[in-house]
């Protein structure tokens, strides 16, 4: 790549919010016509660097060159006008537009005295569609698409208007592998246009795909820029988290004759899973794996006491037990650390300390909160998992996506269970934040609590567990030892492609 | 064409028909008598009541679609009167003039909601619920409690081109949804205020001036109020501080019931009209109900709920189809 034609140049770009140092004289260039990658973990300056490029924040120090001329930041409209698209992830959609409202928001075709042209954004759009292979309604109303169709439409919008440098942001995060081929196409075909590309993304493999160039941030310092022919994925998370990628740590097992605490007997709930055994002992780490839609994260609700089972018998310490609430599950030993953590672990509205607490905070008896067995219970916590944070006083809120998970974690943890059920516990987390939490459940097992972690990232549960219970459509496809269990054997359980027997 | 019966306006105007139809029907007279509610000059009295609410609810659908909520109107409209009141009556200025002062002060007020809201970062419900106390209470510190009849002083049986100035809040208010009804369908403004409201953050991504707009539609509401304040002054001949007190809630529930959305976002100023027009419908059939006197608040508290929920399900319905 020619470097002095660079489309995109960042100077000792410097830029703190509050107390928070997000760029700290972050320099590399993009040169014109390349696919030019962003990678980090949360928290890396990836996102910073976009509200920079969006005309959202101006730098505190350094200077941003966009073909060699200094970078106007008076605000959105002149980064538009300065030829840079942006495409933001697709909950930055307006759900109350149309698919052409959304496409022209805020640059909308008038006549003179402000009148819509609406049947001239409806062709435009039609054609801006068409061109992309898109089959969608221009008069569509959003919030009626796929989060697929969402997000195309995000790439469609920044192409509407002449754009020279197009920055995506975690484009392919809702997408499936075939639309992600689809959009990947275009983008190639994009870059043969002349366009250059910088595409921020957590995905290795796409990066790999893609791109020409990787630059690696980390903790809002620029570390290095790659080449795609002479680097490897290795090097590259390397370079992210500053440490080794986490590989399977060998782990003194249970004795195989120590009687299940947990136990599922023919447990059913119509119409999620059927009929589904299962044993797990002290110490000892079980994995769910399936695909989407297999019934896994029901399954953990149901031995929650979430939701009643139409069939089948739960059994905790070989006895029967049925739940009648979440409450009862938590009396007798059990926790459960939800998937959604935005919406079902963590209160913005109070500290990490207090969210940590507050399933213990009423145990002090009558009600009455005792302040200073929650300072003790949440600050060993935070120190035990390494939380990244000034203050447990704070909120979660400010937190990267990992140390937010560490926070649920910790949560659950302060009332000391038997039983941990885990529910996707590293989605959308980054490296270094599951090598700590990994990290974290490997320590709570050698201790003797049970785990049960259900999780659709297979490195994940070939790296973690002991033993795997594979499902598919609501049935268990076999169980298999953690020596046995390779990537091959247990996505041939999860799709069926071949009858294999465990 | 077929929009047209997906539209939410389409449904607001069944539930009015069907209100009209049902008192039409309870109310029908013995033989011989006329209709108590069906016939003309009735018409012209909801019509004209209707519209005090029914002009500043125009404004408050678009505060609601731009995700905000105003509780200052009702206290504008009394303090409307009151500035009319005074330069009409004491200070003996023209009435144009007089509503020409009120209506930069209704308009006033809404920029200082909108500072409060946009700089000082305040949420919409304490900022206008602060400036709704601040202004009823300038309004009885200016009068003392006591009230300015305008009435004295306006022509009786008043008639400008040939038209009863009866006719003069309903005209203005069908005149004005018409004009606002365009603005926010068919405008880049009314575009970008449904933008706002729809995802705020999106709209700051992709260039919109989100406090010029927020600003835009606080302001239109105090005007609004405004012009409600100087129909209700002129129809009720009086300036008075404890005028209009509850309105707010009254505008707000016109503009639901018309289809806003509190969320923000989704709503429509025909909607918030209508709106106004049923509740103008209850408040004048009930009292001609015998013993149905106490029941008006209650009533028009279940019909908010009711009409709300249905609607809720029928959009579910709808997205599940």
């Amino acid at each position: 790549m020619p470097d002095e034609l660079a489309a995109l140049e960042f100077r000792d770009v410097h830029k703190s919010f509050g107390a928070v140092r997000a760029l700290q004289g972050v320099s590399f260039s993009v040169a014109a016509g390349e696919a030019h990658a962003v990678v980090g973990e949360n928290g890396a300056g990836k996102s910073t660097l976009l509200k920079i490029l969006a005309g959202i924040a101006r730098p505190d120090r350094g200077d941003v060159l966009l073909n060699g001329a200094p970078f106007d930041h008076a605000g959105p409209r002149e980064a538009l006008a300065g030829g840079i698209g942006m495409v933001f992830q697709e909950r930055l959609a307006f759900p109350n537009l149309t698919v052409a409202g959304n496409i022209f928001a805020g640059r909308e075709m008038t006549f003179p005295g402000g009148r819509l042209k609406v049947r001239a954004m409806r062709d435009r759009t039609r054609a801006l569609l068409d061109d992309l292979r898109l089959p969608i309604d221009p008069d569509l109303p959003m919030e009626h698409a796929s989060a697929a169709v969402a997000q195309l439409v995000q790439v469609a919008r920044a192409l509407a208007f002449d754009c020279r440098v197009l920055v995506l942001d975690e484009p392919t995060t809702s997408l499936t592998d075939a639309e992600v081929d689809h959009l990947f196409r275009i983008l190639l075909d994009l870059k043969a246009r002349g366009v250059t590309l910088l595409f921020v993304s957590h995905r290795l493999p796409e990066v790999f795909r893609l791109c020409d160039r990787i630059t690696v941030l980390r903790d809002g310092r620029f570390v290095s820029t790659f080449d795609r022919a002479s680097t490897t994925p290795e090097t590259i998370v390397r370079a992210m988290v500053g440490r080794e990628p986490p590989v399977r740590v060998a782990r003194a097992l249970p004795p195989a004759s120590a009687a299940p605490v947990l136990s599922a007997r023919s447990l059913s709930r119509a119409p999620w899973f059927r009929n589904v055994s299962c044993d797990v002992r002290p110490g000892e780490i079980v994995g769910i794996f399936g695909l989407v839609g297999s019934g896994r994260t029901e399954l953990l609700e149901t031995l929650f006491g979430l939701a009643a089972p139409t069939g089948g018998r739960i059994q905790v310490d070989g006895r029967d037990v049925t739940f009648e609430s979440a409450r009862a599950a938590s009396a007798a030993g059990l926790a459960l650390v939800p998937e959604d953590r935005q919406r079902l672990g963590l209160h913005f509205n109070l500290s990490i300390r207090d969210n940590i607490a507050l399933p213990v905070a009423a145990r002090a008896g009558l009600g009455r909160i005792d302040p200073g067995a929650e300072i003790r219970v949440s600050q060993a916590l935070a120190t035990d998992l390494a939380i990244r944070t000034p203050s447990v006083a704070s909120s979660p809120d400010a937190l990267s996506g990992g140390n937010q998970q560490k926070v649920v974690l910790a949560k659950w943890l302060a009332t000391s269970p038997r039983i941990l059920l885990l529910d996707e516990p590293t989605k959308g987390v980054d490296v270094g934040a599951k090598f700590d939490i990994h990290n974290l459940i490997r320590q709570r097992a050698a201790d003797g609590m049970a785990c049960l972690v259900v999780s659709s990232d297979l490195p994940e549960i070939l790296a973690l567990v002991d033993r795997v219970i594979v499902m598919r459509e609501g049935e268990v496809q076999g169980e298999l030892e953690a020596a046995q269990a390779t990537e091959e054997a247990v996505m041939q359980l999860a799709t069926h492609e071949v009858a294999v027997s465990a | 064409m077929k929009s047209i019966w997906r539209a939410r306006e389409f449904s607001t105007v069944i539930i009015l028909l069907i209100e009209v139809a049902f008192f039409g029907w309870y109310l029908w007279p013995e033989a011989g008598r006329s209709h108590p509610f069906l016939n003309l000059g009735n018409c012209l009295l909801i019509f004209k009541y209707s519209s005090i609410y029914g002009i500043a609810a125009i404004g408050a659908a678009v505060v609601i679609i731009s995700g905000g909520i105003d509780l200052a109107p009702g206290a504008i409209i009394a303090l409307t009167t009151v500035i009319i009141g005074y330069l009409f009556v004491v200070a003996g200025w023209p009435l144009w003039a007089g509503a020409s002062v009120a209506l930069a002060a209704g308009s006033f007020a809404g920029f200082i909601s909108a500072q409060l809201i946009v700089r000082a970062r305040l949420p919409p419900f304490i900022a206008t619920l602060g400036l709704m106390g601040i202004l009823r209470g300038v309004a009885f510190i200016v009068t003392e409690a006591r009230f300015y009849d305008l009435s004295a002083k306006l022509p009786r049986n008043w008639h400008v081109l040939g038209v009863s100035i009866d006719w003069l809040g309903p005209g203005v208010m069908v005149a004005l949804a018409v004009v606002f009804q365009r603005l926010m369908t068919g405008y880049q403004w009314g575009r970008s205020v449904c933008a706002v409201g729809g995802n705020e953050t999106a709209a700051l991504f992709s260039g919109i001036p989100v406090n010029r707009i927020k600003t835009s539609a606080y302001v239109l509401s105090g005007a609004l109020a405004a012009t409600s304040g100087i129909v209700l002054a002129v129809v009720q001949g009086q300036g008075k501080a404890d005028l209009a007190s509850g309105y707010e809630l009254d505008i707000i529930a016109s503009a639901v019931v018309g289809g806003a959305s509190l969320i923000g976002g989704r709503g429509s100023v025909a909607g918030a009209v209508l709106g106004a027009l049923i509740f103008g419908v209850l408040r004048n059939a009930l009292p001609q109900i015998p013993g149905a006197t106490f029941y008006d608040r209650l009533i028009v508290g279940m019909v908010v709920i009711g009409i709300v929920v249905m609607d809720q399900v029928l959009t579910r319905r709808t997205a599940a189809a």
